[in-house]
């Protein structure tokens, strides 16, 4: 069987998104059990996605290409992932934060997370720390991530940490922040958890902070 | 008889047409986001087929074709000092200004990387007011400068400590409006500033092809005011535009002429630049670089588009993703500011700046003054005639004579050459003696002399009177 998971994880690392999926279904088929399917097969092979791209051999686009092969064996396997309560591996709110409008670094982090197999749930741009703590509230989120471009608006981010308290729910979820102007020291001047410099890192940071 | 121009040429006559033909298409068929319901109205009124609903205008050709007979080809960054003047004019020589925007620096002193603050902007106006190679400025912020009238704040520094022409940054439309009054009050008048615009702006349309309201807005007021414009299209490769180089200069070149249209039917006339400003995605890590052989490629095809458009084109010039003013940082500006001049740019931007445009250094911008004149020396080409070809001279001299004491030499001694005080060109033995220092520490020693001892021509005391009362006034107008 190892054999087939070999074949599977190389799929994936082509990104052949068919071929993933059928064999997904064949192992099925094969009697093997979704979880093992799950962590041997697509998790596995994410993994070597994963450390390829940290060492710079494959591109943001490769992964994305890989990412996209895991979820069609995913999509196989939901309906009985779901059965145990084990479908989702966390969800995370993502929001670029309030009077700043870029967000071409936040699509990206969620496109890496989404690849990785998160749930995200986006809330765009020019997001107020009442509508992240509402968010928080609403979708029951494990983190939520911040991302400021500008200097101005990185403020913000410590007016959204200062609302999940009032709240009464920091202590619910995990804080990570991002965007070119902040940095780790920032990060915990504001009493966020963590900060990640770019998007593999951040799929990385979230790793960490659900574990 | 000077040489030829010495423009590089990546697109053929038929390419050129091929893009153009391309963005024609795409701006009937596709159409632009235009979120911005007076906008959409304006252009539905002209011609343009609309959909409210999604925000989407189809720009037949024919106003494209219209928009651009209005676009003048010249206009002139004028200065509150007339002598700096930037007249830019499609074949003329470059000028260049600063990176905008950045608010880190790396420290002159300590050489430690820190916030820029307050106290900083005063010395950073001074520095690039001396410099002979940064022709006009844009803003730096200081962080601990209040948020709200920060842009205003910075326009008043500019204006005591500078009379060059000035590139403004806004962070709303509301302050937008109070700059140019500033300006007005400065030039003495609404009228005087249309005719001798001292300041310019730069706006960017979202790509791919999305125009937000406070874009649309900026287009009108700067046609209102006859402020000039970069329309600064600024697709990132493989991120906001495609992988492709073609592909990234097709969308950009489309984007351009989106905002010509907008800005054109609205105020015929309307001064504004090709800001042909290329962007790649680092496939590693997303970040948009700035460094890069392939932007200086695109944006030389870009300014060829807008040679064809007859207008004048502003490039990304001394560029640098470097995080210090170190050698990386120094190659890459170095080989994208060559590239920009030789492209026939006007402008070319960028001096100081590092690291995702963050961060801007005085070392560096007495090194990019530097390669900024380098530069307008390579484009100035040089003088051919009889006198300049000398064979009467070559004859003169003879086989294995020499030239060093002709009259010839002692002539055309100080004319011909770009004279450099930073780069060195003498002996090792003097080098040791002189401390033996690099470019870097030549540029640092340069930046504190100057800091020291320029006194920037000063603001007439009643209009600086009148412009402080103005700006306290509309502090607290924005406050509210
Ligand atoms: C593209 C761009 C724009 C576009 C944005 C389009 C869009 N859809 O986002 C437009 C033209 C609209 C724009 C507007 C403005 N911009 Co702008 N912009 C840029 C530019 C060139 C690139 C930014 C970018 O997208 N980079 C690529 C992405 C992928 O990188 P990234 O965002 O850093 O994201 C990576 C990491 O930071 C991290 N990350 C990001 N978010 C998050 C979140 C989390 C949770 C985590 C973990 C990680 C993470 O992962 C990402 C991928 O690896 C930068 C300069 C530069 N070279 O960076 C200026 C820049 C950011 N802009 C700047 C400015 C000043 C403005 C304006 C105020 C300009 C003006 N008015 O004239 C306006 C502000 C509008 C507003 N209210 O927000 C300044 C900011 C200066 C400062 N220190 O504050 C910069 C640095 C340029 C400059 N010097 O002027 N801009």
């Amino acid at each position: 069987m190892s054999n087939n998971f070999e074949q599977m994880q190389k799929d994936l690392y082509d990104g052949k998104f068919s071929e993933v999926e059928a064999a997904t279904k064949t192992a099925l088929d094969e009697g093997m059990g979704a979880q093992d399917i799950l962590n041997n097969g697509l998790v596995a092979g994410m993994e070597i996605v994963g450390r390829d791209f940290k060492s710079g051999e494959l591109f943001i686009p490769e992964v994305l290409m890989c990412a996209r092969a895991m979820h069609a064996g995913l999509e196989v396997l939901r309906p009985l992932l779901a059965e145990s309560g084990a479908a989702s591996m966390g969800k995370i709110i993502l929001g670029t934060v309030t009077g700043d409008l870029h967000d071409i670094g936040k699509n990206l982090v969620s496109m890496m997370l989404q690849g990785a197999g998160f749930d995200i749930v986006d809330l765009g741009t020019d997001v107020k720390p009442e509508q992240f703590v509402a968010a928080v509230r609403d979708e029951g989120a494990d983190i939520i991530g911040m991302s400021a471009m500008l200097t101005t608006t990185m403020p913000s981010m410590k007016s959204t940490i200062t609302a999940l308290k009032e709240a009464g729910i920091r202590d619910k979820v995990k804080v990570i922040i991002g965007g070119a102007p902040v940095t780790s020291k920032f990060a915990e001047e504001i009493g966020a958890d963590r900060y990640a410099p770019d998007a593999g890192a951040a799929v990385d940071t979230v790793r960490e902070l659900l574990v | 008889m000077k040489t030829l121009k010495p423009y590089l040429k990546y697109l053929s006559d038929a390419q050129i047409e091929e893009i153009n033909e391309g963005s024609m298409s795409l701006l009937e068929n596709t159409g632009i986001m235009v979120d911005h319901q007076e906008g959409l109205e304006f252009l539905e009124k002209h011609g343009a087929k609309v959909d409210y609903q999604t925000k989407r205008a189809r720009i037949p050709r024919k106003l494209v074709t219209r928009a651009l007979e209005t676009v003048p080809d010249r206009f002139t960054l004028a200065a509150r000092n007339p002598e700096k003047d930037c007249p830019l004019i499609p074949g003329g020589r470059p000028y260049s200004r600063n990176g905008g925007g950045a608010d880190f620096t790396i420290d002159l002193e300590t050489g430690e990387f820190r916030p820029l603050l307050h106290a900083d902007v005063k010395e950073y106006y001074k520095l690039m007011d001396a410099l002979e190679g940064i022709s006009f400025i844009a803003p730096v912020f200081g962080q601990d400068m209040p948020v709200i009238g920060r842009d205003i704040l910075m326009l008043r520094e500019a204006f005591g400590n500078t009379d060059k022409p000035i590139h403004l940054r806004a962070f709303t439309g509301e302050s937008l409006k109070l700059m140019f009054e500033m300006a007005a009050i400065v030039a003495g008048g609404k009228k005087e500033l249309k005719e001798r615009p001292i300041v310019s702006l730069l706006e960017a349309p979202i790509s791919p092809l999305k125009f937000l309201d406070v874009t649309v807005d900026a287009l009108w007021l700067c046609g209102e005011y006859g402020i000039p414009l970069d329309v600064c299209v600024m697709p990132i490769a493989g991120g906001t535009g495609p992988m492709t180089m073609a592909g990234n200069l097709q969308l950009l070149n489309t984007e351009f002429l989106a905002g010509v249209v907008i800005s054109q039917l609205a105020n015929p006339g309307a001064p504004l630049q090709y800001a042909a400003r290329p962007m790649a995605m680092d496939m590693r890590t997303g970040f948009s670089m700035a460094g890069s052989v392939e932007l200086g490629m695109m944006a030389s095809a870009g300014a060829q588009m807008a040679r064809f458009y007859n207008v004048p084109v502003s490039l990304h010039g001394p560029w640098s993703d470097s995080m210090s003013h170190d050698g990386q940082s120094i190659l890459e500006r170095t080989y994208m500011n060559t590239m920009a001049a030789l492209s026939g740019a006007n402008v070319l931007v960028g001096a100081g700046m590092m690291q995702q445009s963050l961060v801007i250094s005085q070392e560096q911008l007495v090194i990019d003054d530097e390669i900024n004149r380098i530069a307008f020396r390579a484009v100035e080409g040089f003088e051919i005639n009889e006198e300049h070809l000398a064979a009467e001279v070559i004859d003169r001299v003879g086989p294995g004579g020499n030239f060093v004491a002709d009259m010839h030499t002692y002539k055309f001694l100080r004319s011909e050459r770009f004279e450099t005080k930073l780069l060195y060109h003498n002996s090792r033995e003097s080098w040791e003696e002189g401390g033996s220092t690099t470019l870097v520490d030549r540029a640092k020693e340069k930046a504190l002399i100057i800091i020291k001892e320029h006194q920037p021509n000063p603001l007439p005391e009643d209009l600086g009177k009148e412009l402080d009362e103005f700006v306290s006034k509309a502090l607290k107008s924005l406050e509210k």
